[in-house]
């Protein structure tokens, strides 16, 4: 069920360099959805562009939702001027949600603007005891807003070298590895820059692990009408899609979540 | 006051629908909008076959508008029949059914397999902005000839509403105007998008695959208002405007340019209860202007 909601803007913070954390009443949403989906927001009243902004839930419950954005471009300047009671219409919960962790030792590497999704998987593993590893990667310390705590399986990289593991997160992850490579039913998970992603992949695919990316498009409806925000699958894949998509898969629609190995 | 229409003997509620490819076939939407108080929905473009559409980018947003080159992805005819028309059977509402194709052929067997299905659909709307395999790959509506022959031949498969799309990207628009409503054609809806092209500056790369495409939105509403004006001098049949309508105002210029009814496109995809909620506006400047049906200001723009 997709709810359009003019949610309360109740937060908002800057948790590191041009980095923001905002929280919102949404009780419908909130009470919807679920880790790895995400929202399509008009980022203000007089929003003059004709595509919404899409943004992953980093949380929900409670009636509320939270979104971790970095500004870059004009619809996240006007987010990030939002006031506190502002009303921000909303609509979602959209997209698929991340899934087949249980039974797995799932590795979660995050970087980027994909923070948020992979966020929100770390919190629910917490919730549900799954042991599990979470990587997250920037370029300098600035944009770090956790602490790295490699006793509590929390690694994170700068690629300066300013905090955590010195370089991409990949590297990172190959540091870390004899942490959990004698583990069973490893799994990765991630969202990042394109190029973090296809690393991860690589990794997994080195590990014969299953690997579940997070994608992030430009995208107008977000509800799989208007078809903008293709990915290409390997004709070889397995997906269930309907014959016309099972080239060319709308990520708000048949993602935002995919299997690495149906990525061409 | 009434923004009630009749539009070729049907009864509108509201002049104003949802065009071809910006509301999919309307169940995507319906727990967002109550689509029944819309004046109408274009379904999506339907084609003979299943069309996998073209590779990304497909969409790209630029100042007022977007470009998109999708490449008509569909489910195609059958799939359409069997999952798509029993949904729209149940709304309550006018619906028009977009078709576009690649040959003649296609256009004639697509129309034929939906009538022989049956369906309460008013009407078809002829998309004739793809690309003509047996003309080079020059768009159907670029062509006199073309449309005129398109037109009667579909025109002798119907009784419902026969609508001809036309495209912006012609020498003439008022000559394929004309070439329509010869073919036996009951309206024209104009505008399509208009051929635009995007490039980043740092890869030096198109920001569509296709490398150009159809920019739409508010961008391109002046556009569709001349162009609507121009039609509306030189045929008799009515005409559907469409083309960046993102609010009231845009919907009354193409009015009074000489639409009788009037798509909104592109401004769906930030709001899809714009159709719904423009209706109020609507309704005020009737009463504002003491206009008893909104009907009354078609074509009705003082000229210099």
């Amino acid at each position: 069920m997709i709810f359009q909601e003019l949610a309360d803007v109740i937060k908002i913070q800057e948790i590191a360099s041009n980095t923001f954390e905002a929280t919102l009443l949404s009780p419908k949403i909130s009470d919807h959805s679920h880790p790895g989906q995400f929202i399509n927001i008009l980022p203000s009243k007089d929003w003059k562009k004709v595509m919404r902004r899409p943004m992953s839930i980093a949380s929900q419950g409670d009636d509320h939702i939270k979104i971790i954005f970095k500004v870059v471009g004009d619809g996240t300047m006007e987010m990030q001027q939002w006031n506190i009671g502002e009303k921000v219409d909303i609509i979602g919960p959209l997209g698929n949600k991340w899934n087949h962790y249980k039974n797995t030792f799932p590795v979660l590497v995050g970087g980027g603007v994909g923070i948020a999704p992979i966020l929100n998987l770390h919190n629910t593993l917490n919730d549900e005891d799954i042991d599990h590893i979470l990587l997250m990667g920037a370029r300098t310390k600035s944009e770090h807003f956790i602490e790295h705590n490699s006793s509590n399986n929390v690694y994170l990289s700068t690629d300066d070298g300013s905090y955590g593991i010195e370089g991409y997160a990949v590297k990172a992850l190959e540091l870390i590895e004899s942490q959990f490579h004698n583990k069973e039913h490893i799994t990765f998970y991630s969202c990042g820059p394109d190029l973090m992603m296809q690393s991860v992949k690589s990794f997994a695919e080195k590990l014969k692990s299953p690997c579940y990316l997070a994608l992030e498009t430009i995208m107008a409806c977000g509800i799989g009408i208007c078809q903008g925000c293709t990915v290409e699958l390997k004709e070889s894949s397995n997906n269930k899609l309907h014959s016309y998509r099972s080239k060319f898969a709308l990520v708000c629609k048949d993602g935002s979540i995919f299997n690495a190995e149906d990525l061409k | 006051m009434s923004l009630h229409i009749n539009f070729c003997g049907t009864s509108f509620s509201t002049p104003v629908l949802v065009a071809s490819g910006t509301f999919g076939y309307g169940h995507e939407v319906s727990n967002l909008v109550d689509v029944n108080k819309l004046g109408g929905i274009v379904t999506k473009s339907v084609t003979l076959n299943p069309r996998e559409g073209n590779p990304p980018p497909r969409i790209f947003e630029t100042p007022s508008g977007m470009l998109n080159s999708i490449g008509l992805a569909n489910v195609g005819v059958e799939a359409f029949c069997s999952v798509k028309i029993p949904f729209l059977d149940k709304l309550n509402t006018n619906v028009i059914i977009n078709i576009a194709g690649s040959t003649q052929d296609e256009y004639i067997k697509t129309l034929e397999r939906i009538e022989a299905n049956g369906g309460n659909h008013i009407g078809y709307e002829i998309n004739i902005s793809c690309p003509n395999v047996k003309e080079g790959g020059m768009a159907f509506g670029v062509h006199n000839h073309v449309t005129e022959s398109l037109t009667k031949e579909l025109r002798k498969r119907t009784n419902r509403l026969l609508i001809l799309k036309l495209s912006p990207n012609v020498t003439n628009i008022q000559d394929i105007a004309q070439s329509a409503e010869q073919g036996g054609a009951d309206a024209v809806s104009a505008i399509n998008t208009v051929v635009g092209m995007s490039i980043n500056i740092n890869t030096r790369k198109p920001n569509l695959h296709t490398n150009a495409g159809g920019l739409s939105g508010p961008a391109i509403h002046p556009i569709a208002v001349a162009n609507v004006f121009k039609i509306y001098q030189v045929v008799k049949i009515p005409i559907i405007g469409i083309g960046g309508v993102s609010n009231a105002n845009d919907i009354i210029e193409l009015m009074l340019a000489g639409a009788s009814l009037v798509q909104i496109g592109t401004s769906n995809f930030a709001n899809s209860n714009l159709g719904v909620e423009v209706c109020k506006d609507l309704t005020q400047y009737c009463q504002q202007k003491n206009i008893g049906n909104i009907s009354d200001i078609v074509g009705k723009v003082n000229t210099y």
